[in-house]
C-alpha cells in the first residue's frame, strides 16, 4: 500500500480562481453568494447564485473555446493551475500510466439547455455540430486528458453531490495499490443555465434569497435556513505517491488517507444518519484515525431542513464524545453548493484548513436550531494550530455516501 | 467562388484566427490543420451564412477551393441552376 501526496491544487470557483485566495476569502468569511443579474432571472424564482469569475476566452482560442461548455472550460483551467502547482512534467512513461477521474453531475448543462432553446422554443433544426461533444458527461475529464496527453484510465464519475469526492477517492485508491504514480482527480459544475436552476427550484431544496444581504442566503445549521445556493466551478487536485512525488521534490500539500463510500439504497433524496455515518466510519477506518484525532470536519452542510439535523446526528453517532470538541463547518455558506465538483472545492479547503491549522466558518449563523447542536465555528474562521487530521463529507441524491480524510504534512 | 471564397477566409480569420495571409484557394485543410470535426463545423457556419443545406459532412474536400466550390454547387442546386463552379 502507498501513501498517497496532494502536490498540486487547482481551483476556479466562486471566491477566488488559485487556492490562496480561494482560502483566504474563506478565511475572512467573504461569501461569493450574490443577487443574480436581472436578464439572468427571467422566468425564474432564483434570486442568487455562486457565479465563479473565469472568463474563458482568456483561457483558450477561439476555435477551442466554442468546442468546450463552460463545464470544461472550468475543469480544464483548474486542472491546469493543478499540474502548474505540482510543478509536474509528465515523461512519456508517466503520461501512459496516469490518467483522470473527474466528477460532475450534469455536465455541459448550458449547451443541453442551448440546443433545447434552438430545438423547442425556436423550433430551428439547426443545433451546432458540437452540441453532443460539448453536452456529454465526460467532456470535462476528456479535455484535460488531452491537454495533459495522460493515456491511462479516463473516468467520469456521476453521483450527482458526491460525483467529485468519489472522483478523488477512487484515484486514490488508484495510487494508494500502485497501480497509478500519478492522477488528476476533482469535479466541475456549471448548473446556472435557466433549464437547470428551473429543475432545481422544482425540487424546492433551494435557498430563499436573503433580502438584506444577498450573500447571506445560505445558513447551514441555522433555524432559519432554507436552502442552499447554486454554485458553479471546479477543483482538481493532483494525487501523487509519495515516493514518487518525493523523488521529484515536489510540492506536497498534504496528505490524502482515507475515504468512505456507501449507499443508503433507501430513498431517492431522504438522507439517511445509518449512511453517513457508516461512510465517515469506513474513512476512518481505512485512514487508521481514531475519531477523536479529528480535527476539523468540512461538513456537507447544504443548509436544507432535511441535510443538516440528519449530518449532525450522523457525527454525533460516528465521533460520541468527541463530537462537542470538533469544529464543524460548511463553507457552502459561502460558495454556494457546486454539486458535482462540491467534493473537489470542500476538499481544496479542508487541505487548507490542516496546512494553515485554520478552520473557516459556517456564515450567517445567528439563529441556532436546537437539532444542529456541534461546533459549526459560527461567522467566524478559527486558529486551530493542532489540526492533524480533517475530514471532509459529500452526500448525493440517489445515496452516494463519500467521506475523504487528509493529513498534515 | 470568390464571393464565397471571402466569406469562408473572413469565418477562418475571425473563428479559427487564422492570418488571412495564409489563406489562398489553394491552401489545403490539412495546412491549416482543419480536422474533419471542425470542417463540420466550418460547414454549419457556411450553410447559414449562405442558405444552403450541406449534403455530407465535407469528405473528400482538400482545400479552401474545394470548399468554396462545394458552397457554391449546394447554391446552385437551391437556386434550381445546374451545378458548378460560379464564374
Amino acid at each position: 500500500v502507498k501513501r498517497v501526496a496532494v502536490t498540486g491544487l487547482g481551483i476556479v470557483a466562486p471566491g477566488g480562481n488559485n487556492p490562496e485566495d480561494f482560502f483566504a476569502n474563506l478565511v475572512a468569511g467573504h461569501s461569493a453568494i450574490a443577487a443574480l443579474p436581472a436578464e439572468r432571472c427571467t422566468r425564474l424564482e432564483t434570486r442568487v447564485a455562486a457565479v465563479a469569475d473565469l472568463d474563458a476566452a482568456q483561457h483558450f482560442p477561439a476555435a477551442r473555446l466554442r468546442m468546450l461548455d463552460r463545464v470544461s472550460h472550468l475543469a480544464v483551467v483548474a486542472a491546469r493551475q493543478a499540474v502548474g502547482n505540482a510543478q509536474l512534467v509528465f515523461s512519456a512513461e508517466e503520461r501512459s500510466a496516469c490518467g483522470v477521474f473527474f466528477g460532475t453531475g450534469t455536465g455541459g448543462a448550458a449547451s443541453t439547455d442551448e440546443g433545447y432553446l434552438t430545438f423547442y422554443q425556436e423550433r430551428s433544426d439547426r443545433l451546432k455540430p458540437y452540441s453532443v461533444l460539448l453536452a456529454m458527461n465526460n467532456a470535462a475529464g476528456a479535455w484535460i486528458g488531452i491537454e495533459h496527453e495522460l493515456t491511462g484510465p479516463n473516468l467520469t464519475l456521476s453521483v450527482a453531490c458526491s460525483s467529485a469526492a468519489v472522483a478523488v477517492g477512487e484515484a486514490w485508491l488508484r495510487v494508494r495499490s500502485g497501480a497509478a504514480p500519478i492522477m488528476l482527480a476533482g469535479g466541475a459544475e456549471a448548473p446556472l443555465t435557466i433549464g437547470t436552476i428551473k429543475a432545481w427550484e422544482a425540487l424546492k431544496t433551494l435557498a430563499a434569497e436573503d433580502t438584506v444581504d444577498p450573500a447571506a442566503s445560505c445558513k447551514p445549521f441555522a433555524k432559519n435556513r432554507s436552502g442552499f445556493v447554486l454554485g458553479e466551478g471546479a477543483a482538481v487536485a493532483v494525487l501523487e505517491e509519495w515516493e514518487h512525488a518525493r523523488r521529484r521534490g515536489a510540492p506536497i500539500v498534504g496528505e490524502l488517507i482515507g475515504y468512505g463510500l456507501c449507499t443508503d439504497s433507501a430513498h431517492i433524496t431522504r438522507p439517511s444518519v445509518d449512511g453517513q455515518a457508516r461512510a465517515m466510519r469506513l474513512a476512518l477506518d481505512s485512514a487508521g484515525v481514531a475519531p477523536q484525532q479529528i480535527g476539523y470536519i468540512n461538513a456537507h452542510g447544504t443548509g436544507t431542513v432535511a441535510n443538516d439535523p440528519v449530518e449532525t446526528a450522523a457525527i454525533r453517532r460516528v465521533f460520541g464524545a468527541a463530537a462537542e470538541k470538533i469544529p464543524v463547518s460548511s463553507t457552502k455558506s459561502m460558495h454556494g453548493h457546486l454539486l458535482g465538483a462540491a467534493g473537489a472545492v470542500e476538499l481544496v479547503a479542508t487541505l487548507l484548513a490542516v496546512r494553515t491549522g485554520t478552520a473557516p466558518p459556517t456564515m450567517h449563523l445567528d439563529v441556532p436550531d436546537p437539532e444542529c447542536d456541534l461546533d459549526y465555528v459560527p461567522n467566524v474562521a478559527r486558529r486551530v494550530p493542532s489540526i492533524e487530521w480533517a475530514m471532509t463529507n459529500s452526500f448525493a441524491f440517489g445515496g452516494t455516501n463519500a467521506v475523504l480524510v487528509c493529513k498534515r504534512v | 467562388m470568390t464571393h464565397t471564397f471571402d466569406v469562408l477566409r473572413d469565418i477562418l480569420v475571425k473563428d479559427y484566427e487564422l492570418s488571412a495571409e495564409r489563406l489562398t484557394p489553394e491552401t489545403t485543410l490539412a495546412d491549416i490543420e482543419l480536422d474533419s470535426l471542425s470542417l463540420t463545423e466550418l460547414i454549419f457556419e457556411l450553410e447559414d451564412q449562405f442558405s444552403v443545406i450541406a449534403t455530407h459532412n465535407g469528405a473528400g474536400l482538400n482545400t479552401l477551393a474545394d470548399v468554396a466550390n462545394y458552397i457554391d454547387g449546394l447554391v446552385a442546386t437551391r437556386d434550381g441552376a445546374p451545378s458548378g463552379p460560379s464564374p
